[in-house]
């Protein structure tokens, strides 16, 4: 990525502290960067760290059982030392964040005009009646049919897929530099996630805004990213721009999720399949985390973790073995 | 051959609202009208969005709730007559497996009970015996036989997933209705889970009833598709043809709109205007034709029919000779590129495959 990056992680460790005492790993080490404009995809199964660590940068990690270390500069601010007062004023201002839930994450006791207008007042203050016709016009730029009529709705009265566009209108309410979407469109009919993909790509052209997407999807992440970062186990093992990581991944915990989808143009008889189980994370193991559910593992991957490696230019994996067209050339 | 499932004029209205004194006041037609039929050893996808009647056809192909018109026959005999008796016996050959494998397993139990309990109920196993069967179907399902004194909370989504396939099989059914039964899961656990069942039908000729919402899912999976919309069937036929040439504006829409895993795929996405109307009060005419973009006059006051074209394709649409070609529509993957494809070859050989390997001596665990 050229420029200076929007934001950028190094470092960032979060250590979950249980009640019995014990102590996960969540989060060991990730760096990451987003350039201004860039759609960065973070990809990876349930429990690898991902969410954890957008929640991180959104500072909504609760802090008596999370610790946090590393770093998180945004804009100027290390987002892990700044003052709660402070954080409250970049949340939904210039960092915004849409959850996967849209069912759960609007106020059903507040129409969707209100939950708009309380943001934009929040943030940018003026009268009532223009933050008004803002909302408006920001349901409109949503494609929520009719908005004049429906921006004095309850939640409950619109369906799965309109309520993650008002997700979305308020996310956008005081045009972010940065969107953190947490699977946006798990939830949704593939029709309306078709819909929800498009207007992503179409207000990211127009706010220039960089991207954050979240997903286990890879189809989606082909879809709207420029750049892939694979976790696995708490770490990034890999990490590419999207053509090459569907071409030619260098790590085989990558290879084995693309093998694990049903491709629409591939008839194959059986699936890839990546056997064995995530390691505990309360202990870690000593090598690569990927070592015992790996076909391509050797003794030495065993031994000590892996570094983060350069296979070629900006194509980073966490693999000893790579590059991997070696082992099957 | 006469097919092993025949569905005829499903119909099954919900009551939404009720008057003061219990007259029924609005109906939710979750399904109207819908005929299939399903060969042993087959397996026929049900797809379409949220809401358009999937899961209710499975149901009432089980009879876990009853039909209010139409016939299911199973075998050549009619379900609806069956009595309390005979429904037991017709439900030791059709099975079901959910969604969620975290609230479908009484965590009470052990697997060792939970899959006991089918063979005693149906009288199946001499008990003396109960303990080797019980041992087989785990292998059977790839789960270690020594599990069966463990209760669900201590297994993954996955493993809980093979003890509900386990309990299904317990009974040895001819159908298994699958109720998206890997949308629950991780992209790796849920190949794990498709290549079971695919296995499963190949050994013990199962027929499914396939319900999903995963396009991708569905084509790797399904002998024959059924898309529906809002209680209707649209368009019927084979997995490949359809696919290769989707018939119906809304097959279309749905079909353009897979994500696929290869950055710039070529596509001609139709992407659908407007919300998908209320099976509370569906439009008159064809169910689509708010969403329809080809739409014309006919549509909006005329139910069009399901009309085979002789060749296992059929489809219900007024328009159906006059639309566009449907080349390009679902989008292309391309497949794997060369690289991967020799990658995950190797991946999926083990250690055997892979040039230079070192050790084996990590031996992996089964999921």
């Amino acid at each position: 990525m050229s420029g200076s990056p929007l934001i950028e992680i190094t470092d960032l460790r979060i250590r979950f502290h249980g009640d019995d005492g014990r102590i996960t790993h969540a989060v060991d080490g990730v760096d990451l960067s987003v350039a201004n404009g860039a759609t960065l995809g973070l990809v990876g199964e349930s429990g690898c760290g991902k969410s954890v660590t957008s929640l991180a940068i959104m500072g909504l990690l609760p802090k008596q059982s999370a610790e946090i270390s590393g770093a998180i500069h945004f804009d100027g601010f290390d987002l892990l030392k700044t003052p709660d007062q402070m954080l409250r004023d970049l949340r939904g201002n210039r960092l915004a964040m849409i959850f996967q839930e849209p069912m759960t994450s609007l106020n059903p006791s507040f129409t969707i005009g209100d939950q708009i207008i309380e943001t934009i007042l929040r943030h940018r203050g003026g009268s009532r009646k223009s933050a008004r016709e803002r909302a408006i016009d920001l349901l409109r730029r949503v494609h929520i049919p009719s908005p004049e009529r429906r921006i004095d709705e309850y939640p409950h009265k619109l369906s799965g897929g309109m309520r993650q566009r008002v997700m979305i209108a308020m996310a956008l309410a005081c045009d972010p530099r940065l969107l953190i979407a947490d699977e946006p469109t798990t939830a949704l009919d593939v029709t309306l996630q078709a819909q929800i993909l498009e207007l992503m790509r179409e207000l990211k052209a127009a706010s220039g805004a960089a991207i954050i997407l979240i997903t286990h999807d890879l189809g989606v992440v082909a879809e709207v990213c420029d750049e892939v970062a694979v976790m696995y186990a708490g770490e990034i093992v890999e990490r590419a721009p999207v053509d090459e990581l569907f071409s030619a991944p260098q790590h085989p915990y990558t290879v084995g999720l693309l093998g694990s989808i049903p491709r629409l143009d591939h008839r194959t008889e059986q699936l890839a399949t990546i056997e064995g189980m995530v390691p505990n994370m309360a202990q870690p193991p000593a090598g690569c985390r990927f070592a015992a559910r790996c076909p391509f593992v050797l003794d030495a991957c065993t031994k000590a973790p892996p570094p983060l490696i350069e296979v070629s230019p900006s194509h980073l994996s966490r693999c000893i073995r790579a590059p991997l067209e070696r082992l099957v050339s | 051959m006469t097919a092993l499932l025949e569905v005829e004029g499903l119909v099954k209205h919900f009551v939404a609202e009720r008057s003061l004194f219990g007259r029924a006041l609005a109906h939710v037609k979750a399904v109207d009208g819908v005929s299939f039929s399903l060969e042993a050893g087959k397996t026929l996808a049900l797809v379409g969005e949220s809401g358009c009647g999937k899961s209710t056809v499975s149901r009432l192909v089980l009879r876990l709730i009853e039909p209010d018109a139409g016939s299911i026959r199973f075998e050549g005999r009619d379900l609806l007559a069956l009595d309390a008796s005979a429904l037991r016996a017709f439900r030791r050959k059709a099975q079901i497996i959910f969604q969620d494998p975290y609230a479908s397993l009484n965590p009470r139990m052990t697997v060792g009970q939970i899959l006991t309990e089918p063979l005693a109920l149906h009288g199946l196993v001499p008990s003396a015996q109960r303990h080797e069967r019980v041992a087989e179907l785990l292998r059977l399902v790839g789960l270690e036989p020594r599990l069966e004194r463990r209760y669900p909370h201590e297994f993954s989504g996955g493993q809980r997933q093979r003890i509900a396939i386990a309990r299904a099989l317990a009974v040895e059914p001819k159908l298994i209705i699958c109720d998206e039964p890997v949308s629950a899961l991780d992209v790796s656990i849920r190949s794990q889970i498709l290549n079971l069942l695919r296995e499963l039908q190949d050994r013990l000729g199962l027929a499914y009833i396939f319900v999903s919402h995963d396009l991708a899912v569905v084509k790797h999976i399904a002998d024959h598709v059924a898309v529906m919309n809002l209680g209707q069937i649209v368009e019927t036929a084979e997995a490949d043809a359809l696919f290769s040439a989707p018939s119906h504006p809304y097959s279309r829409a749905l079909l353009s709109a897979i994500p696929v895993p290869k950055p710039q795929a070529k596509r001609s996405r139709i992407v659908l205007q407007g919300e998908i109307p209320s099976a509370l009060n569906p439009p008159p005419g064809c169910r689509f034709h708010t969403r329809c973009p080809y739409v014309i006059e006919r549509c909006r006051t005329e139910m069009p029919q399901l009309v085979p074209d002789g060749i296992g394709h059929a489809t219900a649409c007024h328009r159906t000779s006059e639309l566009p070609s449907s080349a390009a529509i679902v989008p292309s993957d391309g497949g794997f590129s060369p690289v991967l494809e020799k990658l995950v070859a190797a991946f999926s050989g083990g250690p055997e495959a892979v040039r230079g390997s070192g050790v084996s001596s990590l031996g992996t665990h089964p999921a």
